[in-house]
C-alpha cells in the first residue's frame, strides 16, 4: 500500500481538491442551508406580513362595521394563499370570521403557535380606534417543504459545481502538469545523456515552469555528463598513470623494494629479483631480509635502515656486493622512510662509475708519461705514510741536470725519451715498496723506507745519483745526464707534507747550485737562506716605493761613426738595509716571483724619463732596456710601449728592447706575434746574450730583430781562445749577411776592441769605454768616451 | 397615509378659497337631525359610525337613517372631508366592499339640501349634514362640524 505521499500528482491533487471542495461546499451547503431557511422562513413570514397587509383594509372595514360577510370573505382570500392554513377575524366583541383547511387542526387560542401572526385592526377612520384583529396561521409544514426544496436545489447545485471542479481540475492537471511530467519523465528514463540526448521542452510549455524544469534537466544532465566525462578521463589518466609506474616498476634496470624496519623485504621489482637470483643463486622467497644479500660491508644496510627510521631522513650510499663468478658490484643504495616503519629502497648499479672513478683517481695520481705517480699520487702516498704513524722514512726530490738544455736542442720526443728512461732506472734501483713519481718537467721524486737513519738514505740518494749519471743516445747524440738530488727525512726534517717537500726541495736546490750530479740532505742553513730569499721578495715589492730602484747606463760605442751611440739601461737595487743588491740575485727571483713585469715598468717609465731629458739637452742616443720572458707578452704589451714613449716625446727608435733567447723558445707563436708588433711600431730589438743557449741561428732569420749582442762569455776569451775568436768572427759576420748589427758585450782591453773592430763588429760595450754609471755621471762618462774617441782617432790619423 | 398636517393645509387652502370666491357665505356644515328624535347632540364619532354604517341607531336607541347629499354638491365632498379626511372616491370604494357583502348600504342620497331638511324633518331616526345657512326649524343641529 502506498502512502499519501506517493500518490501520483493527479490522485493528491484530486483527492485534495476533493477534500477541500467538500469541506468547503459543505461548509457552504450548511451555511446555505441555514440561510436559505432562514430566509424561507423570513420570505414567508414576509408574505404572510404581505397578506395580511392587503387584506388589512378590508378586514378593518369588516370590523369596523362588523360585517361577518365581508371578514369571510377577506379571510377565504387570505386562505387561498397555499402558505395559510387557516385565517380568524375577530371585532371588539366578536369574532366575524374563521376559516382553516381541512388537514389543519381548528386549534385556537394559543396564540403562540409557531407561524401563527396576529395583527391588529384598526378604524379605517381613526387609526388610533382599535376596532379588531386578524389573526392567519401558516402553513408550517408546506413552508418547510417549500424551503427544503430550495435547499436541495442548492445544495445539488454545490455538489455538481464541486463535481465539476474536481473534473476541471483532474483535466487541468492531468494535460498540464501529470501527462507532460510523465512524458517528460519517460524520456528521462530512456535518454542516454551521455550520447548528446537531450528532454525535449513538452509542446506548449515552452515559457511554463515545465518548460524550465525540462531546460534546467537537461542543464543539469549536460553537467553531470561534463562531470562524468571528465571523471572518467580523470581515471582513465590515472590508469594510465599507473600502468606508466608500473611498467616503469617493472622494466627499470633499477632495484626497487619496500622494506620492513627489520630489513625483510615486502616487495620488490624484477630487477631486484635477477640481483637476487644473480647473488644468492636462488629466488628470492618470502621475507628475504636486505642484510642477506652478499653485501662486502653486510652491517651497513641494517645501520643504514635503522638510522632512516629512526632521523626519518633518507640514506644514500654506495656499497659493494660479491656476486659469484663476477666482478663485485657496486650499488648506489637508497633508503626512504615511508612511514609506517617501512622504508623504500632503491639501488642502482654505480659500478662503471665506481670504475670509472678509480680510473680518474689512478689517473689523476699517475704521470701520464712515464707510469709512475705524478705530485698529486706522490703527495697522497705521503700523506698515508704520515697517517701510518713513526716510521721514519726519507723524501728525495730528483733532478736532472742538464735536461732543460736536452729539450730545448733536441725537442720534447728526446725528452720524454730520457724521462721514461729515467723512470725506468729509478725503479729499476729501488726497492718495491718505495714510491717513485715524477713532479713535473724533469723533476722526480722517491719516498723510501729508512729504518736505519741518514746512511740508508745516503746510500740511496748515492745510488740514485750513479743510476742517472749516464749517457743517452738520441738520434745518434749523445747526451750526458746526471741528477741533483735533494733529501728531507721524516720526522727529523718535517713532520707534514708541505714542509717535507720544501726541506726536500731546498736541498735539491743546495744540490744543483753545487754543480749537481750529488745528493744533499737538507739542513736548516738552508731554510735560513730560503727566508732570506722570501725577505729579498718582500723587500723589492716595496723597493719601488721606497724609491730603491736605481738606473745605471753603460755606454755603447759606434765604431763606424766613431761616436756615443746609446746607452744600456741597467737596474741596480739600492736597499736600505743590505746595501747595493745585484741585478742576478733579485731578478731571477722577481722573474720566479713575476714581480719582473712591475720591475719592467718601472725601467721602461724611467728610462724614457732619462731619455728625454738627455735628448732635450742635445744628446743624439738610445737606450736599449732589458725584457725578460716572462714579461712577454702581457707584462709589457707593445701599445704600452709605444704609449710611454708618446707620453714623454721620445721618437720610437730610440727605444731598444733587448730580448734573450728564451724568449724565443718558450711561446714561439705568442713572442713572435710580440716581436712582430714591436717592430711595426719602429722600436728596435736586440737580442740579448747570443751565443749562450741553444738557440739556432734560424732564429736570427725566423724573428724580426735588429741587432745581436755576443755574450761577454765570448768576447772575455776571445784574446786567448782562438775558437771564441772564431766564433764571434762567425756570428759578426753571419749577422752581417742577413743585414743586422752587431753589439759586443764585455769589451774591457784595447786588444778586445781591436779584435772586434777587425772582425767587423760596429757597436762596442763595455768597461774598456765604461762601466755602467748613475745618470747624474753619464755626461761626464760621454766626455771621456768622445775624449778617448778623439784621441785613438788621432792615433790612428 | 397622508399626515394630519397636509390635511390641515389642504383645508385651509380651501376654506380660504370659498372665502375667497364668495361662496354661500358660510362654509360651515352642520348635522341636523329630527327635533324629535331625542338627541340633542351628536358627537363627532357617533357622526362618523352613523354615516359610515357602523351604528345603525341612535344613542337615543331610535334606529339610525343617515342620509346623503349628491355627490355634485360641494357639502358632500366638504362633509367627508371634514369628517374623516377622505375624499368622494375612498368614501366611494369603501361603500363598494361592504355594498358587495350585502349587509350593510351606504346612507340615502338625496336629491339636494331641501330633500335633507325634508327628510329629516320626515323621519324621527334621520340624521343629515346641510349648510348652517340652510338650517331651519324643522331640524335640530346635533354637531357643527368645522
Amino acid at each position: 500500500m502506498r502512502a499519501p505521499w506517493n500518490k501520483s500528482i493527479l490522485e493528491s491533487t484530486l483527492l485534495a481538491v476533493l477534500v477541500v471542495a467538500t469541506v468547503v461546499s459543505a461548509a457552504f451547503i450548511l451555511v446555505t442551508l441555514n440561510i436559505t431557511d432562514r430566509r424561507a422562513h423570513e420570505s414567508s413570514s414576509a408574505r404572510l406580513s404581505e397578506l395580511v397587509e392587503s387584506a388589512e383594509n378590508t378586514a378593518s372595514i369588516a370590523c369596523f362595521v362588523e360585517d361577518y360577510t365581508l371578514a369571510l370573505e377577506t379571510a377565504r382570500g387570505l386562505l387561498k394563499n397555499s402558505d395559510v392554513l387557516g385565517v380568524v377575524i375577530r371585532s371588539d366583541k366578536q369574532e366575524l370570521a374563521r376559516v382553516y383547511r381541512d388537514r389543519a387542526t381548528l386549534a385556537s387560542g394559543t396564540s403562540s403557535r409557531p407561524g401563527r401572526l396576529v395583527r391588529p385592526l384598526y378604524s379605517p377612520f381613526n387609526p388610533k380606534d382599535k376596532v379588531g384583529e386578524i389573526q392567519l396561521d401558516a402553513d408550517m409544514e408546506r413552508i418547510r417543504q417549500t424551503t427544503s426544496e430550495q435547499v436541495r436545489f442548492v445544495g445539488t447545485l454545490l455538489v455538481l459545481l464541486v463535481i465539476a471542479v474536481v473534473a476541471a481540475v483532474a483535466a487541468v492537471v492531468m494535460f498540464l502538469v501529470v501527462r507532460p511530467v510523465q512524458a517528460m519523465s519517460n524520456r528521462v528514463h530512456s535518454m542516454d545523456a551521455a550520447a548528446g540526448e537531450t528532454l525535449p521542452v513538452p509542446l506548449g510549455h515552452t515559457k511554463t515552469e515545465l518548460g524550465r524544469l525540462a531546460q534546467d534537466i537537461n542543464a543539469l544532465t549536460g553537467r553531470l555528463v561534463g562531470t562524468l566525462q571528465h571523471e572518467q578521463q580523470l581515471r582513465q589518466a590515472k590508469e594510465l598513470d599507473e600502468r606508466k609506474y608500473h611498467a616503469i616498476f617493472d622494466n627499470v634496470e633499477a632495484c626497487i623494494f619496500i622494506a620492513d624496519s627489520s630489513g625483510h623485504l615486502e616487495s620488490i621489482n624484477p630487477a631486484f629479483a635477477r640481483l637476487i637470483r644473480e647473488a644468492l643463486g636462488r629466488e628470492a622467497g618470502d621475507k628475504l631480509a636486505l642484510s642477506a644479500l652478499p653485501w662486502v660491508t653486510p652491517a651497513r644496510p641494517t645501520e643504514m635502515l635503522t638510522l632512516s627510521l629512526r632521523s626519518n631522513t633518507p640514506q644514500a650510499d654506495d656499497l659493494e656486493m660479491y656476486l659469484p663468478g663476477e666482478e663485485n658490484r657496486w650499488l648506489n643504495l637508497v633508503l626512504r622512510p615511508i612511514g609506517i616503519e617501512l622504508v623504500q629502497g632503491m639501488a642502482t648499479d654505480v659500478t662503471d662509475r665506481h670504475q670509472a672513478e678509480a680510473l680518474a683517481r689512478r689517473l689523476l695520481v699517475t704521470d701520464q708519461l712515464t707510469g709512475i705517480r705524478n705530485r698529486a699520487g706522490l703527495e697522497s702516498a705521503l700523506r698515508e705514510r704520515l697517517a701510518r704513524g713513526g716510521e721514519p722514512f726519507a723524501l728525495m726530490l730528483i733532478d736532472l741536470d742538464g735536461f732543460k738544455h736536452v729539450n730545448d736542442a733536441l725537442g720534447l720526443p728526446a725528452g720524454d725519451e730520457i724521462l721514461k728512461n729515467v723512470a725506468r732506472r729509478m725503479l729499476s734501483s729501488l726497492e718495491e715498496q718505495d714510491v717513485v713519481a715524477r713532479m713535473g718537467a724533469d723533476e722526480f721524486a722517491v719516498l723510501s723506507s729508512v729504518a736505519h737513519g741518514e746512511e740508508e738514505a745516503a746510500r740511496i740518494g748515492e745510488r740514485l745519483v750513479q743510476v742517472l749519471n749516464f749517457t743517452f743516445l738520441t738520434e745518434g747524440t749523445p747526451v750526458q745526464l746526471g741528477a741533483s738530488i735533494g733529501i728531507a727525512l721524516f720526522p727529523g726534517d718535517g713532520q707534514d707534507v708541505p714542509s717535507l717537500l720544501r726541506c726536500a726541495d731546498l736541498a735539491q736546490g743546495r744540490a744543483q747550485a753545487n754543480g749537481g750530479g750529488r745528493c744533499q740532505f737538507f739542513d736548516p742553513s738552508m731554510a735560513a737562506v730560503a727566508e732570506q730569499r722570501r725577505q729579498l721578495d718582500a723587500d723589492m715589492r716595496l723597493a719601488i716605493r721606497r724609491n730603491e730602484f736605481r738606473l745605471y747606463f753603460q755606454p755603447i760605442v759606434d765604431l763606424q761613426e766613431n761616436r756615443l751611440a746609446g746607452a744600456e739601461a741597467l737596474i741596480r737595487w739600492q736597499h736600505h738595509a743590505h746595501g747595493l743588491v745585484p741585478p742576478d740575485v733579485f731578478i731571477p727571483a722577481a722573474e720566479e716571483s713575476g714581480f719582473i713585469r712591475e720591475i719592467g715598468l718601472w725601467v721602461l717609465d724611467n728610462a724614457c724619463l732619462q731619455l728625454a731629458t738627455w735628448l732635450k739637452e742635445g744628446q743624439d742616443i738610445y737606450i736599449s732596456i732589458n725584457v725578460s720572458a716572462r714579461q712577454i707578452p702581457d707584462g709589457l704589451p707593445p701599445a704600452l710601449i709605444a704609449d710611454t714613449v708618446r707620453r714623454h716625446g721620445i721618437p720610437t727608435r730610440r727605444l731598444v728592447l733587448e730580448i734573450t733567447e728564451g724568449v724565443l723558445i718558450n711561446d714561439v707563436a705568442r713572442a713572435q706575434a710580440w716581436l712582430d708588433e714591436v717592430t711595426n711600431k719602429g722600436f728596435r730589438v736586440y737580442l740579448d746574450d747570443f751565443g749562450t743557449g741553444y738557440s739556432s741561428l734560424s732564429y736570427l732569420k725566423r724573428f724580426a730583430v735588429n741587432s745581436v749582442k755576443v755574450d761577454k762569455s765570448f768576447v772575455r776569451d776571445m784574446a786567448e781562445d782562438s775558437s771564441d775568436r772564431k766564433l764571434v768572427a762567425a756570428v759578426v759576420s753571419m749577422a752581417s749577411s742577413l743585414g743586422l748589427t752587431t753589439v759586443a758585450e764585455g769589451v774591457e782591453t784595447r786588444e778586445q776592441l781591436d779584435i772586434l773592430k777587425d772582425l767587423g763588429c760596429r757597436y762596442i760595450q763595455g768597461y774598456y769605454f765604461s762601466r755602467p754609471v748613475p745618470a747624474e755621471q753619464f755626461a761626464a762618462a760621454a766626455l771621456r768616451i768622445g775624449a778617448m774617441l778623439e784621441e785613438d782617432k788621432l792615433a790612428t790619423a | 397615509m397622508k399626515s394630519p398636517a397636509l390635511h390641515h393645509l389642504l383645508l385651509t387652502l380651501l376654506t380660504t378659497a370659498g372665502l375667497l370666491m364668495a361662496l354661500p357665505a358660510a362654509a360651515e356644515l352642520v348635522v341636523v337631525v329630527n327635533p324629535k328624535s331625542g338627541v340633542e347632540h351628536l358627537s363627532r364619532d357617533e357622526v362618523i359610525n352613523i354615516f359610515l354604517g357602523r351604528y345603525r341607531q341612535l344613542p337615543s336607541g331610535i334606529s339610525a337613517q343617515p342620509v346623503d347629499m349628491p355627490a355634485s354638491q360641494p357639502e358632500k365632498s366638504l362633509m367627508y372631508r371634514l369628517l374623516v379626511g377622505k375624499d368622494l372616491d375612498q368614501i366611494a370604494s369603501y361603500w363598494s366592499r361592504l355594498v358587495f357583502s350585502g349587509r350593510t348600504s351606504p346612507p340615502v342620497q338625496a336629491a339636494s339640501t331641501e330633500e335633507v331638511l325634508r327628510f329629516v324633518a320626515a323621519n324621527r331616526g334621520a340624521v343629515g349634514y346641510v349648510d348652517h345657512s340652510r338650517v331651519d326649524n324643522r331640524v335640530r343641529v346635533a354637531l357643527e362640524i368645522q
